[in-house]
């Protein structure tokens, strides 16, 4: 078994009417591995990991779960899984030992080692203190904790992650973070999907990049990055039309690629230091003042812009 | 198999929190029991608790075997004998008509003496052969005549056969032939005693099934929030990634609703026997049957509204909107005897009429167990057709 892919994706496609959410995706994660699945909102990985999880039924394709088929073996997946959704899926008038319980009692648990396990979790979840009062009563980040911890109560072999870190405060992401990686130094294998780069690129031992259903990149950072060359990325704004200026920019020897979203310009560039100052002097000929300068070295996000032609946001 | 047991423990402890549980499902009841039984002249001072249907009672005839019919009516737990000796049989006709006798029955001069000569002197009934009470007061009549006549009949042919050593095929011709004619005959007119007996001997018969059947209608509301939010929040899916089944959630929720339901039925039929004098325990089994099959279709219909809804607010509207529809058309405001022909067979498309149907069969119109075997199917075919439409609905949703 410890040769096994933890997870093996092979070529899973879904479709919703007309919509093709997911279109062959393939991917292999290892065990022990954070694997994380990035892009941006509506790329398709939700419906790759309820797939993963066999909510859905792939139109094409399967996935193996440590070993187990997505199509003919659901039971088997779900018995080495834990699931952390995007939302807070808790019933919030219940306390959190109580929810705690019934999950784990959903997991197969019963009597002393239910009760244990419990224990346990609320421990790691640091909510022991407080684990008689109702989950309504939380901070968000508490309620992100007890969602955590849910997945955790039968010792699952592969946790998916599904954004847990969308809408809470720094704080309670940083905990989040830094129980990822607490998970993957206990052995297990975590699939996790964000669309922020940073936690991506802070967590992962292996990144897929996902856009409109489809996988665009898979490998560590290094290798991605690689792909995109040692280009810098420079972020500007400017106060006036930027159609000119950036077909300007475009002439510019060293730019390799300028694309517009929401206001704000992105310049592909080899070298930050010598090419800045030609885009103010071109800027300054059209007379369009450059109101903010944003430096970004190679990096996730650059690769997403590369690729795609469109930044990574939210 | 026990994950069944366990989402419908979670979800009792959910619905014992929520304060609206036990406003709608107890409280509410029971006010508007005491409000409707009022408006219906409930606490009038009428304090006759007997809800026997009332039959005058006229003899003609000083006959000891019509004494022995007069018994076994008077024994009777369904018809109750009105017996003045001032009153003739146009008089108790008068009474028939104007709706304060369910029927008369009047025995013929002469009616022992023919008993036992094998002859044909039939008891004379009035009544309304077209009402509910009719069936129910023909029956009983039926069955004590016919047990005085094949009684007096078998031992005259026995005294015969011991005597004269007659053959047993004559002997059983003669005995047959007791049954050829029934011993009564009707003259029909026009009753509203079963009317009377609704809206004045005991209003409370009427609207405490009524509020009880509506406020559990109502009370759904609260169940139904439980599986909208579990649908919103995405703890649905949740539970489906545990090797739980989709068919363990909903009879779990549908459990939970039910075992709601019923205690409530429980705990307001014993308050209606006891605070009400309400006799909804004449025939406890017939009772509890209504209140199990009215409980499923009602649990049934929660675990649609809550596959329905996409909201909380949309719950509150689907539980209201079907307590308002289903109540008022079932009859659980007015009797639906007070309607006509075509309103009533318009408000059986109601399950609520059915329930109504079977608590006042037992409780006010004192009929027995069998009146409740219809009412008591019909409420579980509802069950059935709610709980195959959620089930179907609760796939075709998940599969978007």
């Amino acid at each position: 078994m410890i040769n096994v892919p933890a997870i093996a994706v092979l070529g899973l496609h879904k479709s919703f009417g007309g919509n093709q959410a997911v279109q062959g995706v393939n991917f292999e994660v290892k065990q022990g591995e954070i694997f994380s699945l990035l892009g941006p909102n509506g790329a398709g990985k939700t419906t790759t990991i309820s797939m993963l999880s066999c909510l859905l039924r792939p139109d094409e394709g399967d996935a193996h779960v440590m070993g187990h088929s997505i199509r003919s073996d659901p039971t088997g997946v779900k018995s080495v899984l834990g699931v952390v959704p995007q939302d807070l899926a808790l019933y919030e008038d219940l306390t959190a030992r109580e929810n705690l319980s019934f999950w784990g009692k959903m997991y197969g648990l019963r009597g002393s080692k239910l009760k244990l396990r419990v224990d346990e979790v609320l421990e790691v979840i640091g909510l022991r203190d407080r684990a008689n009062e109702r989950v309504n009563k939380y901070s968000g980040g508490m309620k992100r904790r007890v969602n955590i911890g849910v997945a955790l109560l039968h010792k699952p072999k592969v946790i998916y992650m599904d954004e847990p870190t969308v809408g809470i405060d720094p704080q309670s992401r940083r905990n989040i973070l830094d129980s990822v990686v607490a998970l993957k130094n206990e052995g297990m294998t975590v699939l996790y999907t964000t669309h922020y780069m940073e936690e991506a690129q802070e967590l992962s031992d292996h990144v897929a990049i996902m856009d409109h259903g489809k996988l665009i990149a898979c490998g560590t950072h290094e290798e991605l990055v690689k792909l995109v060359g040692q280009q810098t990325r420079i972020d500007l704004t400017l106060n006036g039309d930027s159609e000119n200026v950036m077909g300007a920019w475009k002439n510019i020897d060293g730019v390799s690629r300028v694309s517009s979203e929401d206001g704000l310009v992105s310049v592909l560039v080899k070298d930050s230091n010598q090419i800045l100052p030609h885009l103010f002097e071109a800027a300054a000929q059209l007379s369009i003042r450059i109101t903010s300068v944003d430096i970004r070295e190679p990096n996730l996000e650059a690769l997403f812009l590369h690729l795609t032609g469109r930044a990574l946001r939210d | 198999m026990i994950r069944i047991f366990d989402i419908a423990l979670k979800d009792l402890l959910q619905l014992s929190r929520d304060f609206k549980t036990f406003m709608f499902l107890l409280i509410m009841p029971i006010l508007f029991t005491f409000l409707f039984g009022f408006a219906f002249g409930g606490f009038g001072g009428n304090d006759d608790s007997d809800s026997r249907l009332p039959v005058g009672y006229l003899s003609q005839d000083d006959h000891w075997i019509t004494t022995e019919l007069h018994d076994l009516l008077a024994e009777s737990d369904v018809i109750r004998l009105e017996e003045n000796p001032f009153l003739t049989s146009f008089d108790l006709e008068e009474l028939v008509a104007n709706g304060d006798l369910a029927a008369a029955i009047i025995v013929p001069e002469g009616y022992g003496r023919a008993v036992l000569k094998n002859k044909t002197v039939r008891l004379a009934v009035i009544a309304d052969a077209g009402t509910q009470s009719w069936t129910t007061i023909e029956a009983e009549v039926l069955t004590a005549a016919s047990r005085i006549d094949g009684a007096a009949r078998t031992a005259t042919i026995m005294e015969q056969m011991e005597l004269e050593g007659v053959p047993f095929d004559y002997a059983f011709e003669q005995t047959l032939s007791a049954w050829d004619e029934p011993p009564i005959s009707i003259n029909e007119t026009s009753s509203l005693a079963i009317k009377q007996t609704s809206d004045e001997g005991n209003a409370l018969a009427h609207t405490s099934p009524g509020m009880m059947l509506q406020f559990a209608i109502a009370g759904l509301l609260t169940a139904a929030q439980v599986i909208v939010t579990e649908r919103t929040s995405r703890t649905l899916q949740r539970l489906l990634t545990t090797a739980t089944r989709r068919i363990h959630v909903l009879l779990g929720h549908f459990l939970a609703i039910f075992l709601l339901i019923f205690t409530q039925f429980t705990i307001l039929i014993i308050f209606g026997q006891y605070v009400l004098k309400v006799d909804y325990l004449r025939l406890p089994g017939a009772t509890m049957l209504v209140a199990f099959s009215a409980a499923l279709c009602i649990s049934a219909l929660g675990l649609l509204i809550g596959i329905l809804a996409k909201t909380e607010e949309q719950a509150i509207t689907f539980s209201l909107i079907p307590m308002f529809v289903f109540a008022g058309l079932g009859g659980a405001w007015v009797p639906l005897e007070f309607t006509g022909k075509t309103f009533q067979a318009i408000g059986h498309l109601s399950p609520v009429a059915w329930g109504m149907d079977g608590f006042e069969n037992i409780c006010a119109r004192g009929l027995g167990f069998e009146s409740v075997l219809i009412p008591s199917a019909a409420l579980a075919g509802y069950a059935v057709f709610f709980f195959l439409l959620a089930t179907w609905r609760l796939s075709a949703s998940e599969e978007k």
